[in-house]
């Protein structure tokens, strides 16, 4: 809890943020927070209690498929990879959020001209 | 992994997401450790940071969309522990549930075979029946107002016409019960049910064996001699055996050949009168000989049922029936119809009523009885439900810890909800499965005791489909009934004071509303169906102590069969039957203790023959226009019955097939007819315009008899002569003296038979008393019934009082402690606690009388000679009520009395 600005992801970010870190090849749950962390320059910082129900439900759905492996440290751990669907989903979500920041950022910077 | 299997690896799913944590918990720990951070730093600081280990798995969980399962697996084991644990609680929710959700699955039982079942013919929706389908017998008047039922000429020239059916079929609205013998064994009794030929094609039900009922068959009058048997009857003679047809079946001295089986399963159009054997209606002069012939165009016997064509709407097709109705009528009246005959169909009509049931003479004294009673036992639920709800109520005031403990350990309070309609949930299919049980029973033996007589009336009363569904939907409107708020209230808490003390002491206000307002539910309807239950039971005493002007005591009454005594029928040689009546009378008046016997059309309550008479010289007005009913009987008749003699003489030796024709007649006819004066040798003819006016001579007037109820007005009686009325009559009454052995004479009368005529069955033996108790059957079941289940209610609600007060007794124990070491009066202390449970009675009786009052109206034509708003079943109920609340309320008041008041206080 020592992230000073840490702040609350909107809804169905964290599922895009944990399938974009776990596209990069299989990793484990506590490698995928260390990765997000790092990869948002420590401007965020994911709990564990969002972080695990959000991996169970991708599972679930799935756009995850999970296996037990060794770690580096020997030890054995759940590690998650993209399924096909979730790739595919992955992808469709990619496009939209990228649209949808375009849309947000233009209308919250006031100039709307030029879309058509 | 589909959530089946999900369910099934979940212990696999659990240790690894245990893994999974740990695995995360322990890479976090080993990171601070790599910090310079000592292990137990590193761990107190990982677990700060992870927070409720158990919460996230349990999100986890919920995120894996089969945990509803998983809990309500868990739930279910859950609350069989709980339910186990507190056994007393257990048994008394089972015990109410398994009667309230018995006794309204066995009322349903018979509301869906009496009521609902559609019959297992082909798209039962399709069929409509001419009139109500509640008739039984024969009528020869011409139609007027709603006609029910139809002659043989009626139903082919109807026929003929019809474009709004499909098909339309026939069978005779009353079964033929008679003896049948096949292949040369031994005469058995038979219900048959003669039938058009189109009955088999038109309602839709195929051949198990052999082929159905043709038209070619019911073409010519007595020449098709076939029959088809039920699936049942079948199975039962023949075991099955395709050999059967072709084999022979004698009835009355006819030979019927054996063509089919009908399909399983289907026992003709009428729900409570199955049939064993088809006839085709062609042979009804063979199979059930009387005075009227088929070619009688006014012999009106039969039910009529039709098919509609696809599309043809019900309002269409009465509108054609109707019309042809009227052109077909007036055509049976002759080219001179009188104005008043055109009169009457022009008021005549036929209501079409949907047939998917069937037709059923039973359904008309059923129907209102039923829903009465199916009301009451649903009452009698909401009352047991409301018993439940307030013992879960106390429950959950005394688990609020434990709920408490569990909410705050991360438990959601849909999760705690749901717990705990489960236990709900449980203890009422439970019931239902005990309701069930005993349903299946009860439902018989009730059925049993309202219809009582030699035959039992077939009915299917097996538990099917709609009666198993009707009882799980009902066990789960239970349980949330009883439920839904105990569980939420349980949950509503604030919980941090709950943890404190365990007693959950911000709830015990509401929860008392709550409770208090159950009671007086509680005790509003128990005076309700007291009053429902006072109103029948009154009703009763009032049947059974009405003069029946018959003596009812000391009277055997023996059913005789001639169907298999090749009696002539129809011909001048017919006065033989007469003569064997004779000769069997003498012969039993011979035995000792034997004080008068005779023979008779009917007795009391065996069916009736009724029309209108015109006296010569006696104008038609209000007072004389209504029917009179008629019985045939021999010269003993009256001194058998017991019915005694006013004025003039009874039917005696003299009174022979040749003389004059004589009748002897009831006060109440003498009296409409000839308020001023004797009635005696004046004479009279029977019809509305008699074709024989001055045909009968009354000889005397005897008092007045019941003849078809208990309940019956003063009807207007004439009673004729066997001699003079030739015939084979079924009835033979023997008055015995009070003395003698009933079983002698009953074997002696059967002895005394046989040997005059072994081929004159007799097909059972009965008392007068017997018949009595049997006419007024469904209303001593109906008495009993709500009697049974108004004291239930009372108890109930005693129940609930009780349990209410002992609960807050206990939780004042301190307080009231206080007052009596302060110096309160024991009476005070009595009073005190007394005095809520009155409040409750008041209120309660202040609901629950103004309902009664108001709603009993609809019993009214159930009751005998009483008013809906009797003052004693009332009062009674009042007072009865008042009592056992009081009585219930008593107990926990005396033992506040009881306190001591130093263990009290140092119990606090």
């Amino acid at each position: 809890m020592n992230t000073p600005d840490k702040f609350d992801l909107p809804q169905g970010t964290l599922d895009l943020l944990i399938m974009r870190v776990v596209a990069l090849g299989p990793i484990h749950g506590y490698a995928i927070a260390q990765r997000i962390q790092q990869m948002s320059q420590e401007a965020l910082q994911v709990q564990q209690g969002s972080l695990y129900p959000a991996l169970h439900r991708l599972e679930y759905k799935k756009l995850l498929k999970a296996a037990w492996k060794a770690t580096e440290t020997g030890r054995e751990a759940k590690f998650y990879e993209l399924t096909a669907v979730g790739r595919a989903h992955l992808k469709a979500e990619t496009e939209n959020w990228s649209r949808l920041t375009d849309v947000v950022g233009l209308i919250l910077k006031g100039t709307l001209e030029g879309i058509s | 992994m589909s959530w089946f299997t999900r369910l099934f690896t979940r212990k696999r799913l659990e240790t690894d997401l245990e893994k999974e944590l740990r695995f995360h918990f322990e890479t976090q720990v080993a990171e601070k450790m790599r910090a310079g951070i000592p292990e137990g730093e590193a761990r107190r600081l990982t677990r700060l940071e992870f927070g409720g280990m158990e919460q996230i798995k349990e999100d986890c969980r919920e995120r894996r969309g089969t945990l509803w399962l998983e809990y309500l697996v868990q739930d279910i084991r859950f609350g069989f522990r709980q339910l186990r644990k507190s056994p007393g609680f257990t048994s008394i929710a089972l015990l109410s549930l398994a009667l309230g959700i018995g006794a309204n699955t066995a009322i349903f039982t018979l509301v869906n075979a009496i009521m609902l079942r559609p019959l297992p013919v082909q798209n039962p929706s399709e069929l409509v029946v001419f009139g109500d389908g509640r008739a039984q017998g024969s009528t020869d008047a011409i139609p007027d107002g709603s006609w029910r039922l139809f002659s043989y000429s009626f139903f082919h020239d109807f026929r003929k016409q019809a474009a709004s059916y499909a098909g339309i079929a026939a069978v005779n609205s009353s079964q033929v019960v008679s003896k049948a013998s096949i292949a040369g064994a031994p005469y058995q009794t038979t219900r048959i049910d003669l039938v058009a030929g189109s009955y088999f094609s038109v309602l839709g039900v195929p051949a198990f064996l052999g082929r159905t009922i043709l038209e070619s068959d019911d073409n010519v009058p007595g020449a098709n001699p076939v029959a088809v048997t039920s699936y049942t009857w079948f199975l039962h003679h023949f075991n099955g055996d395709p050999s059967a047809l072709g084999k022979t079946i004698r009835i009355r001295s006819h030979d019927y050949t054996l063509i089919g089986v009908a399909r399983p399963g289907f026992a003709g159009a009428s729900v409570g009168q199955s049939a064993d054997l088809w006839i085709p209606l062609s042979m009804q002069a063979e199979v059930s000989p009387g005075p009227n012939s088929l070619d009688n165009k006014f012999y009106q016997f039969l039910c009529i049922i039709g098919r509609l064509k696809p599309g043809v709407k019900p309002a269409q097709a009465s509108a054609e029936t109707n019309l042809h109705f009227k052109q077909i009528m007036r055509g049976y009246l002759g080219p001179n119809p009188s104005q008043k005959h055109l009169d009457d169909i022009a008021h005549s009509s036929i209501e079409l009523t949907p047939g998917q049931c069937g037709i059923s003479p039973m359904r008309a004294g059923f129907s209102l009885p039923l829903e009465i009673l199916m009301t009451i036992v649903a009452l009698v639920l909401l009352i047991a439900c409301a018993n439940i709800a307030n013992m879960l109520l106390a429950r959950g005031v005394a688990r609020t810890r434990e709920i408490a403990v569990r909410m705050a350990l991360g438990a959601s309070r849909g999760r705690i909800v749901s717990q705990l309609l489960v236990e709900s949930v449980l203890l009422s299919v439970a019931g239902a499965a005990a309701g069930i049980a005993l349903a299946w029973k009860a439902s018989v033996a009730l059925f049993r005791m309202a219809t009582p007589g030699l035959n039992p009336v077939p009915l299917n009363l097996a538990p099917d489909l709609p009666v198993l569904a009707f009882t799980l939907g009902l066990a789960v409107l239970t349980a949330l009934l009883f439920g839904c708020l105990p569980a939420l209230r349980a949950t509503g808490f604030e919980f941090t004071p709950a943890l404190k003390d365990g007693r959950g002491s911000s709830s015990v206000s509401a929860r008392g509303t709550l409770a208090r307002s159950l009671i007086v539910g509680q005790i509003a309807l128990s005076v309700l169906l007291l009053v429902v239950a006072g109103l029948f039971v009154r009703s009763l005493i009032h049947l059974t102590n009405i003069d029946m002007g018959f003596d009812k005591h000391n009277v055997l009454i023996f059913y005789l069969d001639s169907s298999t005594a090749n009696l002539p029928h129809g011909t001048p040689d017919e006065i033989r039957s007469v003569h064997l009546q004779e000769q069997i009378e003498s012969r039993v008046q011979a035995i000792p203790g034997v004080k008068s016997d005779s023979f008779s059309f009917f007795t009391f309550n065996t069916g009736g023959w009724n029309d209108l008479v015109l006296f010569q010289g006696v104008p038609r007005t209000p007072a004389n226009a209504d029917e009179v009913w008629f019985n045939i009987t021999g010269n003993g008749y009256f001194s058998t019955m017991g019915i005694p003699l006013v004025a003039g003489r009874t039917f005696n030796a003299q009174d022979t097939q040749n003389s004059n024709k004589v009748a002897v007649i009831n006060e109440s006819m003498a009296r409409r007819f000839f308020p001023n004066g004797s009635a005696i040798g004046h004479r009279f003819g029977v019809g509305e315009t008699p074709g024989d006016p001055g045909e009968k001579e009354v000889i005397g007037v005897v008092k007045d008899a019941k003849y078809t109820s208990l309940g019956e007005g003063s009807l207007m009686a004439a009673y004729f002569p066997c001699t003079q009325n030739v015939g084979f009559f079924g009835n033979f009454t023997v008055r015995y003296a009070p003395s003698a052995n009933e079983r002698e004479i009953v074997a002696r009368v059967r002895n005394s038979i046989a040997d005059i005529n072994p081929n004159i069955l007799v097909d059972g033996v009965s008392s007068l008393n017997e018949q009595v108790n049997q006419s007024i059957a469904e209303q001593s079941l109906i008495a009993r019934l709500t009697s049974f289940f108004g004291i239930i209610a009372v108890f109930l609600a005693c129940i609930g009082i009780y349990g209410l007060l002992s609960y807050s007794v206990a939780r004042r124990t301190s307080e009231l402690g206080i007052r009596l070491a302060l110096g309160a009066q024991s009476r005070t202390l009595l009073w005190l606690v007394l005095r809520e449970s009155l409040l409750l009675l008041v209120i309660g009786l202040a609901i629950g009388v103004p309902i009664a009052l108001s709603s009993t109206r609809i019993l009214k034509s159930l009751l005998y000679d009483l008013s809906p708003l009797d003052p004693v079943a009332i009062s009674v109920s009042i007072v009865a009520v008042a009592v056992m609340t009081i009585a219930a309320a008593w107990l926990p008041a005396r033992r506040a009395t009881k306190i001591n008041p130093i263990q009290a206080l140092r119990t606090e």
